[in-house]
């Protein structure tokens, strides 16, 4: 509808009035009721809410792995609604990255195959300085050949962080990544995130139900029944921690 | 316990269908073989009993022995008999009868040469109840030199009715036309197993056939009230002692028996495939329900956890085989019916008619196709399935995918041991001619030990092999990776197309060695410029006229014919060959290692070194040799030779020696050399041109000769590799089954790779390469194994005429690419199903 115009030009993605609905007659479910949300360019994003608030769909919906029932989408310029298969398929190899709860790994490719992924299965090679910059920091230098089985959860999930930024992406997408991780590995896959964004100028949009983590975000937007209820500038842990019972989340 | 196994079927349809479908394979297999031999015998026997209905007693010579290729022609005896036969008290007719050689030509002047049936030509019964089903379809029955009646079979290939004028070609060679006034069918089959059939007169029959005056065998009908024995027990007391009567029911139940021994041989080797196959099936059942039981490993573990026992567990994996061998049963038991049909064809393509009746599906074969099915199903799930029970219950609770199994010890020493001991035994056997022990169990140990040690080997072998398809890409690369993943499973399923193509390339190595023996034994052994044959393969001979024809001709050196025989020495059947003394050493070099084939005279016989050895004869000895028709007989040993492989007979007497003792007076083959300095072309033209009479010769010069050998050579084993085929087929179907399981079990790797930016197109072709590589092992394994074991087998094989060991590099090259390209068929389904997977489920699923 409302087509990019040049004040938008640092807007990575963009929702405009989505609507998700699951299920027909009488198990419908409208996991998103018209979302309307610009996530600027270089920016940290954290989305919060309670469970069932439509946190992953806003997040699968951004990024193209599920369809939307109305409304619009915006990678950038790109309208990703009429978008085939195969043509969400290379805007995530090559525009997207992401982190997922768990299971962010080939259990058959090492630690550096997993990183290298997604610009080898683009036929690419990997420019080897910034490479060396991601897997610096990321902390797992030592780890490279080892597969996934070996590597614990924090560093499992250090290296999907890894992987998702490699191909440098526009935006990088995380569902909870730190829901299967202890305090310690939270904070430093934060840590890491957070420095993704300060050095390197990547936009992160991550889905979190940790105050602390979201605490690392430059803004926090808050969902409740699929709709935004609540956005919040630098919150501190407090700032959230209130505003969480508010919502009575 | 049986509703979750229960419901665990019904939830894969599909792959218990593909399972089933491995095992009804080689079900159909021994349905089909079953079905067609049941119903082949059940025909054959009703035909002859039809036959020979009317007939209460036949009066026959006594053969002094009876060997399957000796029921040609019986000795003949005078027609007087007959009178004196009928003499006998109770005997209500008798009547002569004679049967010889015919060869009908049809309307464009062609040979009618039925595929492996002989042409015959008889004298028609005058006593309509003698003639059995005999019947006349249309026209009258012959009467006079010149008329004739054909079976029914032939008048509708050609066209034939009465009315017509048809030639027709006997023993003498001269053709002869006469006057069609009859077509004769036999109850409702049109011909009798598939032989062309020309009915005379008597007297026309014998003047035709060449012995005048002279039957072949007495039909004896009974008055009323006369048993059959009884007056068996009456006629016999008048025959001289070299002649007997008997019974209708010992000569049915003679033509019976010998049509289950003709046949005994393709339903042995029929069977052999369907075991092949089963095997093969086995394979895939175990693997596929390895893989079922690995991937529920969780929920087993779940359902031990909340209390089920091992046994209900058991019972849960070995309901689904049941189910899956039940399903496999039935549906081997329909295709079989298909199969046999399929198998006649097969029959056919090699010479065996069968005319068509309706299928015999006999209970046994139901009971058969049942064990089979479930047998082979029950057994290669029982190991997976006690597997099953060794789940322990915390596994349940651990997120641990199933373990990287190692190898048992026990299954590496046993399959070291087997190589140790199998590889040195099969290079002995290929080292020396005829160690067929060695051979076997060298072989059956190499292959045993490889198949255990496969899992071992998978990993190098992906590396090696797949190095190739990882320099592709990503994709490729990944391929590399699951092949080698579950080495395991990796090898049982390619072991299945392993077994295949073992034996495929090991039939090949044999059939190539054959080749090039047969060609090296043509330079060696044979001096002809010419070598004429029959046109068909099973056709009996060529007129003696036709050599007498050629000895005339300015072009043509020396002709030499041979004819050949069984006879028995000291209790065994051996083969003689007839030949001519004065030319046989112009055109055959047969070795003679003692005494002189030119001095052989009449009454006097050569044997192989190895032959007189065997009997601790000298030259010059008296020897006793027993002819089927003539009985004993005692013949001077003049010479022995050791070549025996372009005669292939260990005894040599003289024409005139073979025709007092045989009553065939065909020629088998007849070598022809060029007189001196007429060239080979203008010795064929002019050959072919003096034999135009003779539609049914064939005159090949050597290098045709060798082709053809070659080609019969090839028919043959394009037969039995279309049959192993279908192990190979079964092989894939593996692939195909184990590729869907695996996809399903990586069905979140799947989707993170498609989230992380993996397109279809790469989804699918990560899948074909993987296909490709498992396919690839399997047939470089089976390459391999079927080089090693061809090699042993033509080795082992060299007393029985491969003297030459060749080892094909083409086409086992061409089997094993062919072979590894088959994983891009097998991959279809499971890539299509890959490429479809949900990648947001995937990606979410917990
Ligand atoms: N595939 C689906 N079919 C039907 N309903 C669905 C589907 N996926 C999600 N929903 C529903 O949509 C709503 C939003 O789900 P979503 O997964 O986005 O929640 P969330 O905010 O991520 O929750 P959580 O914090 O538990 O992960 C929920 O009510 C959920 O039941
Ligand atoms: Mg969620």
């Amino acid at each position: 509808m409302a087509p990019p115009t040049s004040t938008l030009l640092d807007v990575a993605a963009r929702t405009v009035d989505t609507v998700k609905v699951y299920g027909r007659n009488e198990s419908v479910v409208r996991a998103l009721d018209g979302v309307t949300i610009d996530f600027t360019r270089g920016a940290f994003t954290a989305i919060m809410g309670p469970s069932g608030s439509g946190k992953s769909t806003l997040l699968h919906c951004l990024a193209g792995l599920d369809t939307v029932t109305s409304g619009e989408v915006y990678i950038g310029d790109t309208a990703i609604a009429g978008l085939s298969d195969s043509d969400l398929t290379l805007l995530r190899r090559d525009r997207l990255g992401f982190v997922f709860q768990t299971y962010n790994l080939v259990p058959t490719l090492t630690a550096a195959e997993n990183i290298e992924l997604p610009l080898r299965l683009a036929g690419r090679r990997a420019d080897p300085a910034w490479l060396e910059t991601v897997v610096a920091a990321v902390g797992l230098a030592d780890r490279l050949g080892h597969r996934p089985a070996e590597l614990s959860g924090g560093q499992q999930q250090r290296v999907a962080a890894a992987r998702a930024l490699v191909t440098r992406p526009e935006i990088l997408f995380a569902d909870e990544p730190t829901g299967a991780l202890d305090s310690r590995s939270s904070a430093e896959l934060l840590a890491f995130l957070r420095r993704a964004v300060d050095e390197f100028g990547q936009t992160i949009v991550m889905v979190t139900h940790d105050p602390m983590a979201a605490a690392r975000a430059d803004r926090v937007v808050f969902l409740a029944d699929g709709r935004i209820v609540n956005e919040m500038i630098a919150p501190t842990t407090g700032d959230i921690l209130d505003a969480m019972k508010k919502l009575g989340g | 316990m049986f509703i979750v196994a229960l419901k665990g079927l019904a939830a894969r349809k599909l792959r218990l269908l593909l399972t089933a479908v491995s095992i009804a394979l080689g079900v159909s297999f021994v349905t089909g073989t079953f079905v067609l031999g049941d119903t082949m015998t059940a025909t054959f026997d009703k035909l002859y009993a039809d036959m020979g209905q009317g007939t209460d007693v036949t009066v026959r010579a006594r053969p002094a022995f009876t060997d399957a290729p000796t029921m040609g022609s019986p000795r003949p005896m005078p027609v007087d008999l007959v009178d004196r036969v009928r003499e006998v008290p109770g005997v209500a007719a008798a009547e002569g009868g004679i049967t010889g050689y015919a060869l009908m030509l049809d309307k464009s002047g062609k040979p009618i040469q039925p595929g492996g049936a002989p042409t015959l030509g008889v004298s028609h019964a005058e006593d309509e109840k003698l003639g059995g089903s005999i019947s006349l379809r249309a026209g009258r029955a012959p009467a006079g030199p010149n008329e004739v009646a054909i079976d029914a079979a032939t008048a509708r290939k050609h066209g034939y009715a009465p009315g017509d004028r048809i030639r027709i070609v006997f023993e003498s060679g001269k053709p002869a036309d006469f006057a069609l006034v009859g077509v004769i069918g036999f109850g409702d089959a049109d011909n009798l197993a598939g032989a062309t059939l020309a009915a005379f007169d008597l007297t026309t029959a014998q003047q035709v056939l060449g012995r005048p005056g002279q039957v072949d065998q007495i039909a004896v009908r009974a008055t009323d009230g006369i048993g059959p024995d009884e007056l068996r027990t009456r006629i016999a007391a008048v025959l001289p002692a070299d002649l007997e009567a008997v019974t209708r029911a010992t000569v049915a139940g003679e033509a019976s028996r010998a049509v289950r021994e003709g046949l005994s041989f393709f339903t042995t080797a029929f069977l052999g495939f369907a075991a092949v196959s089963l095997l093969v099936g086995g394979f895939l059942i175990w693997n596929t329900f390895s893989i079922l039981v690995a991937q529920r490993g969780r929920e087993h573990a779940l359902l031990r956890a909340i209390g089920a026992r091992r046994r209900q567990l058991l019972a849960a994996v070995l309901t689904e085989a049941v189910a899956v061998g039940l399903l496999a049963s039935a549906l081997g038991l329909g295709l079989g019916l298909l199969v046999s049909g399929g198998l006649r064809g097969l029959l056919a393509a090699v010479g065996i008619e069968v005319p068509t009746t309706t299928l015999q599906l006999e209970s046994r074969t139901v009971v058969a196709a049942l064990a089979v099915g479930l047998g082979v199903t029950l057994v290669a799930a029982l190991v997976p399935a006690w597997r099953a029970t060794r789940v322990p219950p915390i596994a349940a609770l651990r997120e641990a995918a199933t373990p990287a199994h190692t190898l048992p010890k026990v299954r590496i020493v046993l399959g070291g041991a087997l190589l140790a001991a199998g590889l040195p035994a099969l290079s002995w056997a290929i080292a020396g001619p005829s160690r067929g022990g060695a051979a076997m169990l060298g072989s059956l140990a190499t292959f045993v030990g490889f198949l255990l040690l496969a899992p071992a080997l998978v990993r190098p072998l992906v590396a090696v092999l797949g190095a190739p398809i990882a320099r592709l890409g990503m994709a490729g690369e990944l391929a590399r990776q699951n092949a080698g993943r579950t080495p395991r499973r990796t090898a049982s399923t390619a072991a299945a197309l392993t077994i295949g193509l073992t034996l495929v390339v090991a039939m090949t190595v044999v059939a190539t060695s054959m080749k090039a023996s047969v060609a090296d034994v043509l330079v060696r052994a044979n001096r002809a410029d010419l070598i004429l044959k029959a046109d068909s393969q099973m056709a009996p001979g060529i007129p003696a006229a036709a050599a007498d024809k050629l000895r005339v001709l300015p072009e043509v050196g020396v002709v030499s014919p041979m004819r050949f025989g069984r006879i028995q020495v000291a209790g065994q059947t051996n083969s003689v060959a007839a030949v001519d003394p004065g030319t046989a050493e112009q055109v055959a070099d047969i070795g003679v290692a003692s005494g002189s084939l030119s001095a052989l005279a009449d009454g006097e016989f050569m044997a192989t070194v190895d032959e007189a050895k065997a009997h601790g004869w000298q030259a010059g000895d008296q020897v006793t040799l027993r002819f089927p028709h003539t009985g004993d007989h005692t013949l001077r040993l003049a010479g022995t030779y050791t070549d025996t492989t372009l005669l292939g007979a260990g005894y040599l007497i003289t024409i005139p020696t073979y025709e007092e003792n045989f009553s065939e007076r065909l020629d088998v083959a007849v070598l022809v050399t060029a007189a001196g300095g007429i060239p080979a072309d203008a010795l064929k033209r002019s050959v072919q041109q003096a034999l135009a009479d003779y539609p049914n010769v064939a005159v090949q010069d050597t290098a045709e000769f060798n082709a053809a050998q070659g080609a019969t050579v090839d028919q043959l084993l394009g037969l039995v590799n279309a049959l192993l085929g279908l192990a190979v087929l079964i092989a894939l179907l593996g692939v195909v089954n184990t590729l869907a399981l695996s996809v399903l079990e990586r069905t979140r790797e799947l989707g993170l790779l498609r989230a992380v930016g993996m397109t279809r197109r790469q989804v699918r072709a990560c899948i074909r390469w993987e296909a490709v590589l498992v396919a690839a092992i399997g047939s470089v394994l089976g390459t391999v194994l079927g080089l090693l074991i061809g090699m042993a087998a033509a080795r082992a094989l060299a007393g029985e005429g491969i003297t030459v060991l060749q080892v094909p590099i083409a086409q086992p090259l061409v089997y094993a690419v062919v072979g590894a390209a088959a994983g891009i068929l097998a991959a279809i389904t499971p890539a299509r199903k890959a490429a479809k997977v949900d990648v947001l489920r995937a990606v979410v699923a917990e």
